[in-house]
């Protein structure tokens, strides 16, 4: 990855973080706000209902108060006091119900019996236990009704007439029983109906109007289910008995846990309510248990308030911010882009400089602008490469200088041989003029025999120097290493043989094709130089390796011997032309191989075997694949 | 002379009008306001001016002619031949034959008949049955064996041969109209309009505001209708309120029919319910027919009821409705409460919503005035039947005693059927049933 896509993956997640978190934080709190909103006007409705609750409780008390206080009742109350014949007031009950508009009314009389009773006309004669109830508070009741099910009421118990009774003998006087109204309003799905509801509010009502239980087989009489000595059962959460305004509430199973909470805890409980897996069909919804005199929870009140337009509103926003973050993290990533262009630029003309540096072209210099410390290492880098330059021109001098004395040393080395029995020939030469003619002759045919063998050895000497002088062009063509290989080993394989016994010779030839593009001649000729001058490191025999192995691109040639090897010193100048290590070299094999390899574009090196001796490492760039 | 002339004169233009008062007129409607059906049988008011039944009952509760003019047993009265009326029409103008009579019986009567069969004997009608038939003629004189064919003409429906005939019905009002040959002469009145369905409430408003002629008093309110200073006319205890109770399934069971006979408060009934106005009864005839009833216990055994339950915990029982009046609908509620301490579990339905009720509160009208006519008739109507060769006080008695010990229908009360009237209407009585006889009625400001 580049320094400019650091940069730009760094700057761009760094603001898109940043944005990110701006944004996530925003939301975070719009959405607190808003369920604090939420929270408060469910907590308004709820205190609204419980008002609203205690209104009807105080219509009904009022309700019954009235009723108490009519003429027609207080007659009756009169003449039931007088005499114990109800009879006549089987229905007044419904009337007097349909007067107050009352959902339930019973009238008790002295005897604690229901003398009328509206939801129940049936049920006269029989002890209605309520109508021991002394609070004047309004009370929560659950009624038996004739089909068989249960209905929940709010309820009042008032004394019509209370008058004192003659004392009986040895008794004190007291208070004469009396008789009682018990009226009360139901609790359903009109009363809901009543109650304040804004839009997307709902509002339920969980009772048990199942059917009433069957009378004990031993009963003896026939009691609500809400009297002091059979209190009537909890109310259990039940799907089907959660009902609404409309009738049944939707998604009414999805209330079991926050009902149960409230019927657990017998106080209001709030949650929010999943009613499907959308989020904009959940309901804020709160429980609110009702309970009688005695705590017993008869129903629970569910009030729901839909979460449908907060959750809009949240989303509305919600798009609002991610829009924006989308456009921020946009601009920041062309920003960055610019950033990080411009700060890495002169990086990578730095980079590219140091690359054309490294690959010897010490003359390219970068921009040097501005005064940061890009700037500082532009200036640095172009005061290093001209000092480079300058030490190369420096170093190419004294080279040129110190190969011109090599030379000059070399040739000097190289010519005196031959030309020091040239001077003794010469002078036998001449000292012979003193001999006989047939001396002389003697003298002079040897002298000139040795004169031309010595002239011939000047001109292979002179050959030489113009032959590596005169390198020429290679001739590129697609080979395989192997050939290569295989030439060399034909020439020098049965001559090691034949020649020195002790030499051997192995091989270890990659199958796989190794193409080259290579002029065969020049390349063989390399080979045989290397191949050459590991026969002469082993004087005493040995082991020459010839290998060849495919290197991912290129080509990898070793010609390894088990000779003495070479020390650091030789390994570093042995490709210096005219340096040798032989006798009678004239140092110049190695420099060709390396001027060889170097025109196939390939390298090589020198270096010890572990085992001993050394090996020549020639790489080669692999030949394309051709089609 | 002329002063014992105009005295004359005077005397006569007084007595005159009032001898002429005391006339029936022809002419006029008579409005009738009811709470049901008028067709229902038995006792439906259409029914009974529009269909002529073989044999009527007399005021004192005896069968006499009507479609047919003499009848005859044979055979220790297995076989009855009765003499149909000559040149009796229907309202659609077809004659009165012997086929039109069987054919009508037939279709009355499919099942559980009093006969086993009926065919036709030249003018006469023939029945004959697998076991004596002393009560037939009482038997056919009721609403289920009244006259009826389907009409020839276009307004098709069912025609009799009754002093009135179907006129029309509109807007809850049924019109019947003078049928003018009627074999037993023309009714005074024109026409009859009876509203149906009409609420108690309702009808007793209509009487005292001059729109309504004949209302229904409920036997509770009778003394409210007093109190309220209407005409009323009050039958004897003529309906029975009795609980009937399936042989089958669970109440297969004969101990527990018996504790629900035991379980069953009459007395709260009649003294709460029906307003000290119905007659206690534990037997099917009332006592002043059969003189035997107190021989029947009508107390309240609630421990003995649960003993004969035993421990068992029925299903719950359907407890059907007949009629549907709210009055019963309240009965059956008391008695469901009742039975619930007994510790059975009742469900109080409507008749017309239990196909198969397991009990069933209904009336039976009490048509006839011998006692062994009128068990036979009760228990006709029950859709039961047991035998009684002779019309004797003591196989009448036997055989109601032993039917009641199948606990199959409960006796609970007699009531009597109460009607208030207007004072325009002339001549108006009850028939024994309590039904009102408006055949006979004629009205006072008829022109």
């Amino acid at each position: 990855m580049s320094l400019r896509q650091k940069l730009l993956l760094i700057l761009s997640l760094t603001v898109g973080a940043a944005v990110a978190a701006v944004a996530w934080t925003v939301l975070v709190r719009i959405r607190l706000v808003f369920e604090q909103r939420d929270q408060q006007e469910t907590a308004l409705f709820v205190s609204q209902f419980q008002r609203e609750f205690q209104h009807r409780s105080a219509e009904v008390a009022a309700a019954v108060d009235r009723m108490a206080a009519t003429e027609r009742v207080r007659s009756m109350a009169f003449e039931l006091a007088q005499s114990s014949d109800a009879a006549p007031y089987l229905t007044e009950a419904q009337t007097l119900a349909q007067d107050a508009q009352l959902d339930f009314l019973e009238v008790i009389g002295p005897d604690g019996n229901v003398v009328s009773s509206a939801q129940w006309p049936a049920r006269f004669g029989y002890p209605e236990p309520a109508a021991a109830q002394s609070a004047p508070a309004p009370f929560l009741k659950r009624e038996d009704l004739p089909d068989g099910s249960t209905a929940l009421g709010l309820f009042a118990v008032r004394t019509i007439r209370r008058t004192e009774a003659p004392p009986e003998p040895g008794q004190e006087p007291g208070p004469a029983p009396a008789v009682r109204l018990i009226g009360g309003k139901r609790l359903d799905q009109s009363f809901l109906a009543d109650l304040p509801v804004a839009p997307g509010m709902q509002a339920g009502l969980l009772t048990d109007t199942g059917s009433s239980p069957p009378l004990s087989p031993d009963a003896t009489t026939l009691t609500g289910p809400s009297s002091p000595g059979s209190p009537p059962n909890p109310v259990r959460f039940d799907a089907k008995h959660l009902i609404g305004v409309t009738g049944d509430v939707s998604g009414a199973a999805r209330y079991q846990p926050l009902i149960d909470a409230a019927l657990k805890t017998g106080q209001p409980s709030s949650w929010i309510l999943y009613l499907t897996g959308r989020r904009e069909d959940s309901v804020n919804a709160t429980a609110i248990p009702l309970k009688n005199e005695s705590g017993t929870v008869l129903a629970v009140l569910t009030v729901a308030i839909s979460r449908a337009g907060m959750v809009q509103a949240q989303q509305h926003i919600r798009a609002i911010a991610y829009g924006v973050a989308a456009g921020g993290i946009l601009i920041a990533i062309v920003f960055s882009l610019w950033i990080a262009a411009r700060i890495s630029r002169p990086i990578e003309q730095l980079a590219r400089a140091a690359e054309e540096v490294a690959g010897g072209n010490w003359e390219v210099r970068v921009p040097e602008r501005g005064r940061d410390e890009v700037s500082v290492l532009a200036r640095g880098f172009n005061r290093m490469t001209g000092q480079l330059t300058n030490q190369r021109d420096r170093l190419v001098q004294s080279e040129r200088v110190a190969a011109w004395r090599e030379l000059a040393r070399r040739l000097a080395h190289e010519l005196k041989n031959p030309l020091f029995p040239l001077q003794l020939t010469v002078e036998n030469l001449v000292r012979a003029r003193e001999l006989s003619p047939a001396e002389f002759d003697e003298v002079f045919r040897e002298s000139t025999a040795t004169l031309t063998m010595e002239i011939a050895n000047l001109k292979t000497i002179i050959a030489r120097f113009s032959d590596f002088s005169k390198m020429p062009k290679p001739e590129l063509e697609r080979i395989d290493a192997k050939d290569a290989l295989a030439r060399v080993l034909a020439l020098y394989g049965a001559a090691g043989i034949q020649n020195d016994a002790k030499l051997r010779i192995e091989t270890d030839i990659s199958i796989q094709p190794m193409p080259l593009m290579a002029d065969p001649e020049l390349l063989h000729r390399a080979l045989s130089n290397l191949v050459l001058n590991a026969m002469d490191a082993m004087p005493e025999g040995g082991t020459l390796t010839l290998s060849a192995k495919p290197r991912g691109d290129t080509v990898e040639i070793r010609v390894a011997d088990t000779g003495q090897g070479l020390t650091p010193e030789e390994c570093a100048r042995l490709f210096t032309p005219y340096y040798t290590t032989k006798q009678h070299g004239t140092g110049l094999g190695l420099a060709i191989v390396q001027s060889v390899v170097a025109d196939h574009a390939g390298t090589i090196a020198v270096e010890n075997c572990a085992s001993g001796g050394a090996v020549f490492v020639i790489t080669l760039p692999k030949a394309a694949t051709s089609s | 002379m002329l002063r014992q002339v105009a005295i004359s004169c005077l005397v006569a233009a007084l007595v005159i009008p009032a001898a002429a008062r005391t006339r029936p007129h022809y002419g006029g409607t008579m409005r009738v306001e009811i709470e049901g059906d008028p067709w229902q049988r038995p006792g439906g008011l259409a029914r009974r001016l529009v269909f002529d039944g073989l044999t009527t009952m007399s005021a004192d509760g005896n069968p006499q002619p009507a479609l047919a003019l003499d009848w005859k047993s044979e055979n220790d009265d297995h076989r009855w031949q009765f003499r149909l009326r000559s040149g009796v029409h229907f309202h659609d103008g077809a004659l009165l034959t012997s086929v039109n009579v069987v054919a009508s019986l037939a279709s009355a009567c499919n099942t559980n008949c009093p006969w086993t069969t009926v065919r036709v004997a030249g003018s006469s009608v023939v029945f004959t049955g697998d076991s004596p038939m002393p009560n037939l003629p009482a038997l056919l004189a009721g609403d289920d064996f009244r006259i009826a064919i389907a009409a020839t003409n276009r307004a098709g429906g069912l025609v009799g041969t009754g002093p009135y005939q179907t006129a029309g019905f509109a807007n809850g009002v049924l019109t019947l109209t003078a049928n003018d040959a009627c074999w037993q002469g023309r009714p005074f009145v024109d026409a009859v309009e009876i509203r149906v369905h009409r609420a108690v409430r309702d009808q007793w408003l209509d009487l005292s505001v001059g729109r309504a002629d004949l209302v229904e008093v409920p036997a509770e309110q009778l003394r409210l209708a007093r109190d309220q200073h209407l005409t009323v006319l009050a039958s004897p205890p003529v309906t029975l309120l009795a609980l009937q109770l399936a042989s089958s399934g669970v109440l297969g069971n004969p101990n527990l029919r018996a504790a629900i006979a035991l379980a069953v408060d009459r007395s709260a009934l009649s003294n709460v319910i029906f307003q000290k106005q119905g007659e206690i009864t534990a037997s099917l005839l009332p006592s002043a027919l059969a003189g035997y009833s107190f021989l029947f216990p009508t107390g309240r055994d609630l421990n003995r009821a649960r003993e004969l339950r035993g421990g068992i915990a029925p299903p719950t029982l359907t407890l059907a409705v007949e009629g549907g009046s709210a009055l019963q609908q309240l009965a059956a509620q008391r008695i469901a409460l009742n039975l619930r301490e007994a510790g059975f579990t009742i469900q109080v339905v409507n008749a017309a919503s239990a196909s198969h009720p397991d009990l069933c509160l209904r009336r039976f009208s009490l048509e006839c005035s011998e006692p062994s006519a009128a068990l036979e008739s009760i228990l006709h109507t029950a859709g039961q039947s047991v035998p009684l060769p002779e019309q004797s006080l003591a196989v009448t008695f036997k055989a109601e005693h032993e039917f009641l010990d199948r606990k199959l229908l409960i006796p609970l009360l007699y009531l009597p059927r109460t009607y208030a009237s207007a004072g325009r209407l002339r001549d108006l009585r009850l028939v024994p049933d309590g039904a009102p006889d408006l055949a006979q009625v004629s009205l006072e400001d008829a022109p």
